[in-house]
């Protein structure tokens, strides 16, 4: 889990004044992990990284009201987590854009065999990644953001559900209905197999 | 919630299978130029809209909208209510509405102070009869040669005059009640008590001059008549009742020539042309034999008003269909 970054009221203030590179900065920060979220959210690179530059777009809108409710230097400023509120806004966009049904397709199956070295130990973990892939996303969104966010990103309960605008003990209803269904998912796919 | 359930929803330990499974999800990282893309499409973001003017007012303002919005409406509420129970419409669709005094009265637990409304409320009850047995017409048959059958047909009449006299006072009462009820309904101002006693003295004073002006003449008249049968003649029902309906109209028309001489010249002539010709003729006579008598002559002088420029807003009928003298103030 990554540390708090302490100047990010002053990142806002800097958005704010529309300065760029603080949002290359803020990028720098904490892109990757949002691309995580969203890309196990939903599957899909392209809308996954969509999805990222929403967010970092929506934060640079929103910066100069988080400027104004948090301003550096004061006790709200140094309660800003720059982090939390993308997690927050990825996890929306991704659960919105589930339920729309907006999804771009799935990855494409190959129409034809890979002639190419090594073609059987690609296709091998391929088809791992495709079932790790099935067994998430057959999960509902909400359960599947709970997973994301507390098992790939290691979360804590609280923060998780301050993410997903939840309270402590709904999420942890949640996160158990998930686990649940992930083990459920996880032996019929043994089964299966 | 049973065990097995209980065991699903564990936390997913590190190393076991289904942890190994989802360890097999690899994430590909962002497009090179990732950040660049995002700081281009920021630059050329278009600006956020202003705040609605909704978000951006106190928890105090949006109270105090919301409570002038419910202040209006309610008074808006009251507003119609008493227009409904003023104008009567509620009575009309069924609904009692209580008077001020009857709900403080169902507060405090006293008795409504209901005495005034009672008299309108007996009046609409019973109407008035118009001819009880005591206004019956007097019917004198036959000849009258003695001083007692005389006295006799006086006294019938004059118990006649004395019942009209009671009923014209209660309908004056009842029509003063009325009006003052009409006025409460539509919420004007009702007379003080003081000037509700001035106006009833004003008429009770207008009633008394012309009952006394009236019995003057009639006490002349049966003083005539009394004379007339000591000295052994006999009355028929016509000399007894003639002249006093004579007396009657004579006496209107005084009253009414008075008013047409204080009124201007314009509303006399109005007031003229609104009576009926008869009426109209009768007074013009009657104003010839006045001027006559006062000029010691017969016709008016030249220059002078002319008879046709006298009024008479409201006249009373002449002849009682009684066949009895009224007493009663005219109108």
């Amino acid at each position: 889990m990554a540390a708090p970054m302490a100047d990010d009221a002053a990142l806002a203030a800097r958005m704010a004044a529309r300065d760029a590179d603080a949002l290359r900065e803020v990028i720098a920060r904490h892109a990757a992990i949002l691309n995580r979220i969203a890309y196990r959210m939903v599957g899909n690179a392209h809308e996954a990284e969509d999805i990222v530059q929403e967010a970092c777009l929506r934060l640079w809108d929103h910066s100069a009201r988080l400027a104004q409710r948090h301003p550096a230097g004061t006790s709200a400023g140094a309660a800003l987590r720059l982090s939390g509120w993308l997690k927050r806004v990825v996890t929306n966009i991704a659960i919105d854009r589930l339920r729309a049904g907006r999804r771009i397709s799935d990855e494409e199956v190959p129409e034809r065999a890979d002639e190419a070295p090594l073609a059987d130990s690609r296709i091998e973990a391929e088809q791992r990644d495709a079932g790790t892939r099935a067994l998430v996303m057959a999960l509902p969104e909400r359960q599947r953001a709970a997973i994301v966010l507390t098992y790939y990103e290691e979360l804590s309960n609280a923060e998780a559900a301050e993410a997903m605008d939840m309270n402590i003990k709904a999420f942890e209803s949640l996160l158990h209905r998930a686990r649940a269904s992930l083990r459920q998912a996880f032996a019929a796919q043994g089964d299966a197999l | 919630m049973s065990g097995a359930d209980r065991d699903e929803g564990a936390p997913i330990v590190p190393g076991s299978p289904l942890a190994r499974a989802l360890d097999g999800y690899v994430v590909p990282g962002l497009s090179a130029g990732f950040a660049d893309k995002v700081l281009a499409a920021a630059a050329n973001r278009p600006p956020l809209l202003p705040e609605l003017r909704r978000n951006d007012v106190t928890g105090t303002a949006r109270g105090w909208r919301l409570g002038r919005r419910i202040a209006i409406g309610v008074a808006g509420f009251c507003a119609l209510a008493s227009a409904a129970a003023a104008t009567g419409l509620l009575e009309r669709v069924g609904l009692p509405v209580p008077s001020a005094g009857k709900v403080w009265a169902s507060i405090t637990g006293d008795e409504p102070a209901s005495a005034p409304a009672k008299p309108v409320v007996a009046v609409a009850a019973a109407p008035v009869d118009p001819a009880p047995a005591a206004l019956a017409p007097v019917r004198i048959e036959g000849l009258i040669d003695t001083p007692e059958e005389l006295a006799e047909a006086f006294r019938r009449i004059d118990e006649v005059r004395k019942g009209r006299s009671e009923l014209r006072r209660r309908l004056l009462d009842e029509r003063i009640a009325l009006e003052k009820e009409r006025r409460a309904a539509a919420g004007l101002p009702l007379p003080t008590p003081e000037q509700e006693a001035r106006i009833r003295q004003r008429l009770e004073d207008a009633r008394l001059r012309r009952e006394r002006m009236l019995n003057e003449r009639i006490e002349a008249r049966r003083e005539e008549l009394r004379e007339r049968v000591e000295s052994g003649e006999a009355l028929t029902r016509e000399d007894i009742m003639r002249p006093i309906h004579q007396e009657q109209r004579s006496l209107q028309q005084r009253v009414k020539l008075e008013r047409l001489r204080q009124m201007s010249p314009e509303a006399r002539r109005e007031a003229l042309r609104q009576l009926p010709p008869e009426q109209r003729r009768a007074l013009k006579e009657a104003w010839q034999q006045q001027r006559a008598q006062r000029l010691g002559r017969e016709a008016p002088l030249a220059g002078e008003a002319p008879v046709e420029a006298m009024p008479e807003a409201r006249v009373q009928p002449e002849v009682s269909p009684s066949e009895t003298p009224p007493d009663g103030p005219p109108r």
